[in-house]
């Protein structure tokens, strides 16, 4: 997830800040995200749609952008909180292992997989993408969602999702980006510019779409498509900011002021959307 | 990932031979694994695409980008072949 929360301590490097807000009380975010704490876009069909059916739906559709037939290897760089390894085992019978560098979510993930069962298909490792060396051509697809924001190195780190995918395999990348090159340059130039990089989007490198296709293909990829996922972030941001808001009562009793500051970085981020910033779904295969 | 069995490295030649000898129209006597490529008759830039394309099928692999480009001699596509069968039977 890219809107980290702001003013979460006195970080010292933007890494630091992204683990520290990740690695929060994980019944915080239990209060406002949906029950498989999904922190990225859902995918909305309907008007009537929860938020939890459209994350399962987008979940699902992941699932069909990959070609997922049912027992594939995944790996999964910035697993948050296991949403989507714990569902491609259930649903697909995938054997996935989930990379992210803080603890707290994966003693919440360890509990998830002991109560349904999952032992032999889901796998954590804490630590980062790019600490983690995979077995080459160890796996069927690898995802990132809405987690290259939060490492530098994007060449290296495309490089090091080519070497794990078996060739012919499938890389789903999505990540909130800069609305052009343009839009980078005029925010790079403002003072302001590290509130909105690092307060608003989570510590990190915010790119635009152009940069992350280019990393790709450099590193060898085919671009299979890309698709445009903007205005369903925007209602999955709308679902987390009315979940905050009625949990707010919980939210103050857990840490004062708390809810007012999730509804801040929350409203930043949902009127950036189609005028600084889009976010975007980026689907790649090891192939000729 | 596909077999096990490493191909032998007489069979990784003669097919990487036979390759290039169909592709730039050349018997197969005529060309030694010193042979730079690029220099035989009637080769040119695509007719050595067509013949990596050919192995690439023909063994089940895929090359690296920097290892295609910087080819010269049948010696040096045998040397790749055998790299990549290795890394990719792994």
């Amino acid at each position: 997830m890219t809107v980290a929360a702001t003013g979460q301590g006195a970080a010292t490097t933007p890494r630091a800040a992204t683990n520290q807000h990740y690695d929060l009380d994980p019944e915080i975010f239990a209060r406002f995200l949906d029950p498989l704490r999904k922190y990225s876009s859902a995918l909305f069909a309907s008007d009537d749609d929860t938020l939890e059916q459209a994350q399962r739906r987008k979940l699902a559709w992941v699932a069909e952008q990959l070609g997922l037939t049912g027992g594939e290897r995944i790996l999964d760089a910035g697993c948050g909180w296991g949403a989507l390894p714990l569902f491609m085992a259930e649903e697909y019978r995938c054997r996935t292992v989930g990379i992210s560098p803080a603890p707290r979510q994966h003693a919440y993930i360890r509990e998830r997989v002991a109560a349904r069962g999952l032992d032999a298909l889901v796998r954590t490792e804490t630590t980062s993408f790019e600490q983690y060396e995979p077995e080459p051509g160890g796996f069927d697809a690898v995802t990132l969602l809405g987690s290259v924001v939060h490492m530098d190195d994007l060449d290296a780190v495309v490089a090091k999702i080519r070497r794990a995918l078996r060739r012919g395999g499938t890389l789903y990348l999505s990540e909130s980006c800069f609305r052009s090159e343009a839009i980078r340059r005029t925010f790079d130039e403002r003072p302001g510019t590290d509130f909105i990089r690092h307060g608003i989007f989570g510590s990190g490198e915010l790119r635009p779409l152009s940069e992350l296709v280019a990393a790709a293909e450099g590193a060898g990829l085919s671009i299979r498509a890309v698709h445009d996922l903007t205005a369903d972030y925007h209602r999955t941001i709308e679902c987390w900011m009315a979940n905050v808001r009625a949990a707010s009562p919980a939210l103050e009793e857990h840490d004062e002021g708390l809810t007012e500051q999730l509804l801040r970085y929350l409203e930043t981020a949902n009127a950036g959307w189609g005028y600084t910033t889009k976010h975007y779904a980026l689907v790649c295969r090891k192939s000729r | 990932m596909t077999s096990s069995t490493a191909v032998p490295s007489a069979d990784i030649i003669r097919t990487v031979t036979e390759v290039v000898a169909e592709i730039l129209g050349r018997p197969v006597d005529g060309l030694s694994p010193d042979a730079d490529l690029r220099g035989v008759e009637g080769a040119d830039s695509i007719k050595v695409v067509r013949i990596i394309a050919k192995i690439e099928q023909a063994f089940d692999i895929e090359l690296e980008d920097e290892e295609i480009f910087g080819v010269n001699t049948i010696g040096e596509v045998v040397a790749l072949v055998e790299k990549a069968t290795a890394r990719e039977r792994a």
